[in-house]
């Protein structure tokens, strides 16, 4: 391997650079949610996916993975992967409160396209995440580098066939870099997950295709940074079943299959910014933040 | 350039052929690697050299295809084989998706493409490669003539530096390319001169033509034949230039006609469409039967060139009765 232009760096603790509490996550993520929710009063947009996945993808970034500021290229960058593509709007609302991405959201595709900071590959055609992260996490362990993979899948996303064909593949390579992180909302377009083609029991079908599994409330940013840090550290591929609730945040969304996409009204605006207002005044202070 | 220097040698394998090319470059290259779906024929060498640089996919093309794109983002060029029809249609929205669009270096090599695996039947034909491919933006295509052009093509794309699909094939070609002298891969190729008609042929088709201008010779008719292995970029400027001494051009490929060598003749020389005659496989369904005897069903065989060539030139009133 000759391409990478730095020899490979003995890696501090996770995000040492930015330490962070659950309380910080959580404040950042709902200013991301409010982005997201500012542009889905202008257009039609995935909201519900999207508020689902902020506190993954939140935590993993602030907490997880590890990287250079200013410097998304940095080969030997833990990557991240939003194989559920339809999540775009969380992605970026995030990489653009973390200030990897500037500039109007509102013209951004609806699926992360290649060449923006921060995204490692265009994503939602779905299904294509796991293998994408299956290649980087090989490739990465080839050429002696000491980057790591994390795949977000959504649950509905797992009736594709190619995510079993990945997990086979990540197993059979004992690819200990690499973690798939499900966000269990337990919906998906049309409905229940259980209803429209059951995934249950997710956890043994994982543990049977040879990954180490845990689950975790994928809004509790304690509970999944311990998790997916013990998966990366585990001697295979690992997978946490992050328990969300589709359109987190937002009364009137959560758990409503409506919401898959949608477009808010002004007064719907007022309201959904109303309600993360109140639940920020009502968290704990963050010190230091 | 001339097919008398294959005149001599035996039908041979375009893996065996290629084998030694792919295990070179990975010698040569630190950055390459190669992965298949349970098929090795294309890289035993490699595996015995240096296992780790050959990954191994499973029956599980849509899988490979993505995760060869993960190894190049990571900075490897993948050379990445696999059974034809399986590759291209099975992962065709990987090849697109993951590969096409973003434009990554990895080489895509189908084995078995057109109706090279006879017998086998339609599951394992791919007479729709090309046109799939042609269809991909980005993506540099191949059809090699025998297993001289193949390695010939392999050593001119690799290391891998952009997409691109090289078709081969399953079993044995006769030999048509002369090994010590192979020509440019991306330009025409002449292989037999001649002045009342030229054969554009792509491909297994490239010996068929040459047969059939053979036989077109005894009867008094004198056809040239060239070989076209690069698909895209297509050498429109020469295909232009040679088709214009010639008031017959008759195409042959062992392809669905989209996007194959007929389509891409017929724009390049331009002017009346009956000039141009394209021979390509249709959608009929295939009877049972070898590699010849499809390429005789579908009409791309010597036989059906022949018939193309002195059907037109007979009409025309060149010749006296040539048959």
């Amino acid at each position: 391997m000759s391409s990478s232009a730095e020899q490979p760096s003995r890696h501090s603790p996770s995000a040492e650079h930015r330490p962070v509490g659950p309380a910080d996550v959580l404040a950042f993520a709902d200013r991301a949610r409010l982005r997201v929710l500012r542009l889905a009063a202008a257009k039609p947009l995935h909201v519900g996916p999207a508020l689902s996945v902020i506190d993954l993808l939140a935590t993993l970034r602030l907490t997880v993975l590890r990287d250079r500021p200013g410097r998304p290229d940095w080969p030997d960058r833990d990557r991240l992967l939003l194989s559920k593509g339809h999540g775009a709007y969380g992605l970026y609302a995030v990489l653009a409160e973390s200030g990897v991405l500037t500039g109007d959201l509102d013209r951004l595709p609806g699926h992360p396209a290649d060449g923006l900071p921060g995204v490692e590959a265009a994503t939602g055609a779905l299904g294509h995440g796991l293998s994408l992260g299956c290649g980087m996490a090989l490739g990465t362990r080839l050429a002696g580098r000491p980057g790591r993979v994390v795949v977000v899948t959504g649950d509905g996303e797992l009736d594709e066939g190619t995510n079993w064909e990945a997990a086979q593949f990540a197993a059979h390579h004992r690819l200990a870099n690499l973690v798939a992180v499900v966000d269990r909302n337990g919906l998906q377009q049309e409905g229940w997950t259980e209803d429209v083609l059951r995934l249950e029991p997710l956890a043994d079908k994982w543990r049977a295709f040879g990954w180490s599994v845990a689950e975790a409330d994928g809004h509790d940013p304690a509970a999944v940074r311990s998790s997916v840090t013990a998966l990366l550290d585990g001697p295979g591929p690992g997978v946490l079943l992050a328990h969300t609730v589709k359109g987190r945040g937002v009364s009137f969304m959560e758990n409503d299959p409506g919401w898959h996409m949608g477009r808010l009204t002004a007064e719907q605006l007022s309201t959904a910014t109303k309600e993360l207002v109140a639940r920020a005044a009502a968290r704990p202070q963050v010190v230091g933040a | 350039m001339s097919a008398r220097g294959a005149a001599g040698a035996r039908p041979a394998s375009m893996r065996a052929a290629c084998a030694p090319v792919i295990a070179a470059a990975v010698r040569s290259h630190p950055d390459v690697i190669t992965a298949g779906a349970d098929g090795q024929a294309l890289f035993g060498p490699v595996i015995c050299a240096d296992p780790r640089r050959y990954v191994e996919a499973g029956i599980a093309e849509t899988n490979l295809v993505a995760m060869a794109a993960g190894l190049a983002r990571t900075g490897w060029r993948p050379v990445v084989g696999a059974m034809a029809p399986f590759l291209i249609r099975r992962a065709y929205e990987q090849l697109r998706l993951d590969v096409s669009l973003p434009g990554l270096p990895i080489v895509l090599l189908g084995v078995g493409g057109g109706l090279s695996y006879g017998p086998l039947g339609p599951t394992h034909h791919a007479v729709d490669d090309i046109a799939l491919m042609s269809a991909l933006p980005r993506m540099d295509i191949y059809c090699p003539a025998d297993a001289t052009d193949a390695a010939h093509v392999l050593r001119a794309c690799l290391p891998p530096g952009r997409p691109a699909y090289i078709r081969l094939t399953a079993r044995e070609d006769p030999p048509v390319i002369d090994p010590g002298e192979p020509g440019d891969v991306r330009a025409v190729r002449t292989l037999r001169a001649g002045r009342d008609a030229l054969v554009l042929a792509t491909g297994r088709c490239v010996a068929e033509a040459l047969a059939a201008a053979e036989h077109c010779a005894g009867a008094g008719l004198d056809v040239a034949v060239a070989a076209v292995t690069c698909l895209r970029p297509f050498p429109v400027e020469q295909v232009h230039k040679l088709a214009r001494d010639y008031p017959l051009v008759v195409t042959a490929e062992e392809a669905a006609g989209p996007g194959g060598l007929g389509d891409r003749v017929a724009t390049a020389v331009g002017g009346p469409p009956a000039r141009v005659t394209r021979l390509c496989v249709d959608n009929r369904y295939p009877p049972v039967g070898t590699h010849e005897e499809l390429l005789a069903f579908y009409g791309v065989d010597r036989s059906a060139i022949t018939s193309a060539l002195t059907r037109t030139l007979i009409r025309k009133g060149d010749h006296e009765d040539p048959v």
